[in-house]
């Protein structure tokens, strides 16, 4: 689903983001990148949005060599992607409902569609009654699942997220991660990045470790779950 | 099959233009003061070249014909009597082609009584002091230029001995048609410069608009938004503000009109006209709203595009 080979970045001012990161991950798999901050987990996954360019390699979504891919078609990537943020990115002058329903607006669906699939997504993430609710109103990990709601609204193939419990308490961490897994379950490849690390153990999900821009580690599912166990 | 995609594609399509229209009337609407304040710079921006437009609109409606200015006033001596008048028209007619109608001191009396409004006072006169009058008009030649024309028959009539005087009325109304065309000449430069402004209002307001939402563009794009996607919203929002402006520019100038239209015939009253102040007509006001409709898109779309290049060639879509 998405393949990274040989892949490196360098920004414009010559630091290296990333050093010759090569991995797979399979369809319907669900993988931690973790590492300390600045070991370059935002780069990889702005790369699988497009966001970034790579200096080297390649990288694959969905069957599309990005490196090959004018950006002009970047839109039509990342409907492919579902997206969530560590500051969740809602648009503080819609509601719920709006702020959900933008990447079906976009798509151009029919308004009767729009508002099946908004409410199906927002009882997915238990947030049903909060459409018309403002997100300022929203408790933060209310508004992270209202981003969740929006990331999987289109129902796209692969899920992405940047430390999606950097503000969260341990609770509210462990609920998040247990409905990443329920989406994982009906198929979705799941990529999330995270220094969390207790979290992740008690996951037992395949997990990529970076360290100053090079991938140092990438334990298989089995093993994470024998230490958790 | 591919007709079916085309159609579900074209749906599409307009349920996005739908969505940008409504956006873009939302975002007018919840800055009521900033539009309001821009609506009316752009209508008083397009009220001042419209203005102009129908003033020498309304001149040009003098009527003005180019054939008639030639005439010439050739007064007798007072001396002379009828048939020397009768004669020298004649004369003028067969040597010079021209057309001489001549008037006796008793019809300019009564033109002059009629005219003035003198009436009874006149009969204070024991004996008519009006001399035989011509009124001489060059017969038009095409291609050629009437002034010169008017100039021979100047000269010629000049020289005859029972001529006292001869009033060329050409000059004036010559300068009256340089005049005019000066003012419409005006009026294009005018409209090109405050076609410009409005275009410039527009961008500038759509810029600072773009400014103000970068946070939302920038989540748009995240989420999967084309650049068509985003500049729409904002494209509507230019098209409006130049169709208000061009509906304030309407009012201000009916406004303006009505205000000025009483003066303007009682000036025109008197130059002996009967005059009726025209307005700018017919698909007048269309042609103004769909100008400033159009301006205020194109004024836009350089403020969105610009926004959008800066986007593409310093990947400013900053953190994740």
């Amino acid at each position: 689903m998405i393949t990274f080979d040989h892949v490196t970045k360098k920004f414009q001012n010559g630091s290296r983001a990333l050093r010759d990161v090569s991995f797979q991950l399979h369809a319907g798999e669900m993988v931690f990148i973790t590492g300390h901050s600045g070991a370059g987990k935002s780069t990889l996954l702005r790369l699988i949005l497009m966001l970034e360019k790579t200096t080297r390699g390649q990288v694959t979504v969905n069957g599309r060599n990005l490196t090959r891919t004018s950006s002009r078609f970047a839109p039509l990537v990342r409907r492919e992607i579902g997206m969530i943020f560590q500051d969740h990115k809602l648009l503080s002058d819609k509601t719920v409902f709006d702020n959900v329903s933008l990447p079906l607006m976009i798509a151009g669906m029919r308004y009767q569609d729009i508002r099946k699939k908004v409410r199906a997504a927002l009882d997915k993430v238990g947030l049903l009654g909060k459409e018309k609710s403002w997100p300022m109103m929203l408790s933060g990990g209310e508004q992270q699942r209202v981003g969740i709601a929006r990331a999987i609204v289109g129902m796209p193939p692969i899920l992405l997220a940047d430390e999606p419990t950097g503000n969260l308490d341990p609770d509210l961490s462990r609920e998040l991660f247990g409905l990443f897994r329920q989406l994982n379950a009906q198929g979705v490849t799941v990529l999330i990045a995270s220094h969390d690390l207790a979290l992740i153990r008690s996951m037992g999900c395949r997990v990529l470790v970076l360290s100053d821009g090079v991938l140092v580690d990438d334990i298989p599912a089995a093993d994470i779950a024998g230490s958790a166990a | 099959m591919t007709d079916v995609s085309f159609r579900r594609k074209a749906r599409a399509w307009g349920r996005r233009q739908l969505y940008s229209f409504f956006s873009s009337l939302g975002t007018l609407l919840s800055h009521r003061v900033g539009t309001l304040m821009t609506v009316l710079v752009l209508g008083i921006a397009m009220a001042l070249p419209l203005g102009l437009y129908v003033t020498v609109k309304n001149l040009r409606a003098l009527d003005l014909q180019q054939d008639e200015w030639g005439t010439i006033t050739v007064f007798l001596k007072s001396e002379a009597r009828e048939q020397e008048a009768l004669s020298l028209a004649g004369l003028i007619n067969l040597d010079l082609g021209a057309d001489a109608v001549p008037v006796s001191p008793e019809q300019g009396m009564e033109q002059f009584r009629a005219a003035s409004g003198f009436g009874q006072a006149l009969d204070v006169f024991e004996e008519n002091p009006l001399p035989w009058v011509l009124l001489v008009t060059p017969e038009p030649v095409e291609g050629k230029e009437i002034s010169i024309a008017v100039a021979a028959l100047d000269d010629w009539l000049k020289d005859r001995d029972e001529v006292d005087f001869v009033q060329v009325d050409f000059k004036w109304l010559q300068r009256l048609a340089g005049l005019l065309e000066l003012g419409q000449a005006l009026v294009s430069v005018l409209t090109v410069l405050f076609a410009m402004a409005v275009i410039v209002v527009v961008a500038n307001t759509i810029r600072l608009d773009v400014a103000s939402r970068a946070e939302e563009i920038h989540v748009l794009s995240l989420v999967g938004a084309g650049n068509s996607f985003i500049r729409q919203p904002f494209l509507y929002s230019g098209f409006w503000y130049g169709l208000l402006g061009g509906l304030v520019s309407l009012v201000l100038f009916n406004l303006s009109l009505y205000y000025l239209r009483r003066p303007l015939e009682h000036l025109l009253d008197a130059y002996g006209n009967n005059f009726v102040v025209v307005n700018i007509g017919g698909a007048g006001p269309f042609v103004v709203l769909l100008a400033g409709g159009l301006l205020g898109l194109i004024g836009a779309w350089i403020a969105v595009q610009r926004y959008l290049r800066q986007i593409r060639d310093h990947g400013m879509l900053g953190r994740l």
